[in-house]
């Protein structure tokens, strides 16, 4: 376990302790790039926060680049976390965000201590992501490719612009999901509590899919041949008048698009159910 | 000494005085020296294989993946089994090539044995996967689950294993979703009863009511009425709770 690279934001400035007024403006956004050991191996980025947005966006670079900004620093100093087996201590951090590379893992954890941090991480583009957040707002991924998992306790989730797999959860925010090509036998998920769930999908994915809502509505433009187990879904048909053709499931259905392949799920509680043909 | 003993002796230790007195005698076998000599040495310039980069950090992930495996409920008891059920399988198969080889048109047999083997390959596949670290894959384990035999234990129990411990929400709630397969069994009703009041995701909440009323088990009024009554539960879950007290009436 050599090289374990630690790194604290706070080091990255110089003494910030020293300029407790500089620390304590708004928005003092601070950057940290760590580099990938083996950037032309698999990578991976791991985000685990308390409090504060996160946007990861893939980039043509071979670094990650870590941007945070605390809403309200320096007035809940963070206590010193304890040093790991073996490593020392670079530099204490002000904003609460700690940041490791371990084996081509980044790890960005923070919100725990002190106010909410925004963070904003560029990745390349061919990293996996994954991201879980407690409170506070949107969790956002774009431009990746890879296997991406987020779970926003109360905010929306937004994943656009992506390929390889998604499995998404929002206890209390819309999942909005956008995928240009999938990575084939990966199993998708997509759910939120209370909101709506929004997937589009590439028009010739291979997939079963498996929908409910319990007070929602479902809709596709994709033609999906409904197991018949399921309740028959209703079809508006509006493309006489130059609309679309779409199918209204009621809730739990399952069915196949273009023939079927890996499992899909879609879930909402309270919220409408949408898969767009891309 | 002969020359088969000879040459038995250079595979090995190539002083000696017997060896030396019959090199001195006999060509063929110094020949044979000489080539095993030669040989050796163009063994020795292959260059050393070094492992790439990658060989450590797949070794990690999987020691990672298989100790996440073994912090989850009766790990011992799990690998003991497959090395069970892969010993049984293989005994099953060749009794019944044995039955099959004896001839007398056995067909039924032989049917039975296959169906067996692919039923204990679903099993492993749904099992590993299911230990996977990416939760897709974890996922892809479960919906491998509704492939296996209603009367599979370990598919049940990893999948209640899923249920109670899985880290991410979506692999929980299709793992909830597979249980419909094994509802036959009242291991899986009590089971889900009993998940019930350690679940503290909202959807999984919603998604083992759901399961409880499809499975009309009665016995699942006292944990139902506990989180209806329950204000620290989310109100969508204490609106389903009642709603699902009123269905098992």
């Amino acid at each position: 376990m050599k090289n374990l690279l630690v790194l604290s934001l706070g080091a990255v400035l110089l003494a910030p302790a020293a300029l407790p007024q500089d620390a304590q403006k708004p928005q003092d956004a601070q950057k940290v790039t760590i580099p990938f050991r083996n950037p032309s191996q698999p990578k991976k980025l791991v985000v685990d926060t308390m409090r504060g947005s996160v946007t990861v966006r893939g980039y043509e670079g071979q670094e990650a680049i870590v941007e945070t900004s605390s809403r309200n620093p320096g007035r809940e100093p963070r206590r010193a976390a304890e040093v790991p087996a073996g490593m020392h201590r670079i530099g204490s951090s002000t904003a609460g965000v700690d940041i490791t590379e371990d084996n081509n893992t980044v790890k960005v954890s923070g919100g725990f201590f002190g106010g909410p941090a925004d963070l904003v991480i560029q990745v390349p583009v061919q990293t996996s992501v994954s991201v879980k957040t407690m409170t506070g707002s949107a969790v956002t991924i774009e431009n990746i490719s890879g296997e991406i998992e987020a779970n926003n306790m109360n905010g929306q989730v937004n994943i656009t612009n992506v390929s390889g797999s998604v499995v998404a959860h929002s206890m209390n925010g819309k999942v909005v999901v956008s995928l240009n090509s999938v990575m084939p036998d990966k199993a998708m998920s997509f759910s939120t509590m209370n909101g709506d769930v929004d997937v589009t999908l590439p028009a010739d994915i291979k997939a079963n899919v498996k929908m409910k809502t319990d007070h929602g509505d479902m809709f596709t433009d994709f033609d999906i041949k409904v197991d018949s187990t399921g309740q028959p879904p209703r079809v508006e048909d509006n493309r006489g008048r130059g609309g679309r053709y779409r199918v209204r499931f009621d809730r739990g259905t399952t069915g196949s698009i273009n023939g079927g392949g890996p499992e899909i799920q879609f879930t909402t509680f309270n919220g409408n159910i949408l898969i767009h043909k891309k | 000494m002969t020359c088969e003993q000879a040459r038995l002796q250079m595979l090995g230790e190539t002083e000696g005085q017997d060896l030396a007195a019959h090199m001195a005698s006999c060509e063929a076998c110094r020949n044979e020296l000489s080539r095993i000599g030669a040989m050796w040495q163009s063994l020795d310039l292959l260059p050393l294989e070094e492992p790439a980069g990658q060989v450590r950090q797949r070794f990690y992930e999987m020691l990672g993946a298989y100790r996440q495996g073994l912090s989850s409920a009766e790990p011992r008891k799990t690998y003991r089994w497959w090395q069970l059920a892969a010993a049984a399988a293989l005994l099953a198969i060749g009794l019944g090539i044995g039955y099959g080889m004896r001839g007398n048109g056995q067909v039924p047999a032989e049917v039975s044995q296959l169906r067996e083997e692919v039923a204990s390959m679903r099993q492993l596949v749904a099992l590993s996967l299911m230990q996977q670290q990416s939760a897709s894959e974890r996922l892809r384990g479960v919906s491998w689950a509704y492939q296996a035999e209603p009367s599979d234990r370990e598919v049940l129990e990893a999948l209640l294993t899923a249920v109670n411990h899985d880290t991410n929400v979506n692999v929980r709630l299709a793992a909830v979703d597979a249980l419909r397969r094994f509802s036959a069994s009242p291991e899986t009703r009590r089971a889900v009863v009993e998940a019930l009041p350690s679940q503290t995701t909202p959807l999984v909440q919603v998604a083992l009511i759901d399961l409880l009323v499809d499975f009309k088990e009665r016995e699942a009024a006292g944990a139902l009425k506990t989180l209806a009554a329950n204000r620290d539960v989310n109100d969508g879950v204490r609106q389903q709770a009642r709603w699902a007290l009123e269905k098992l009436q």
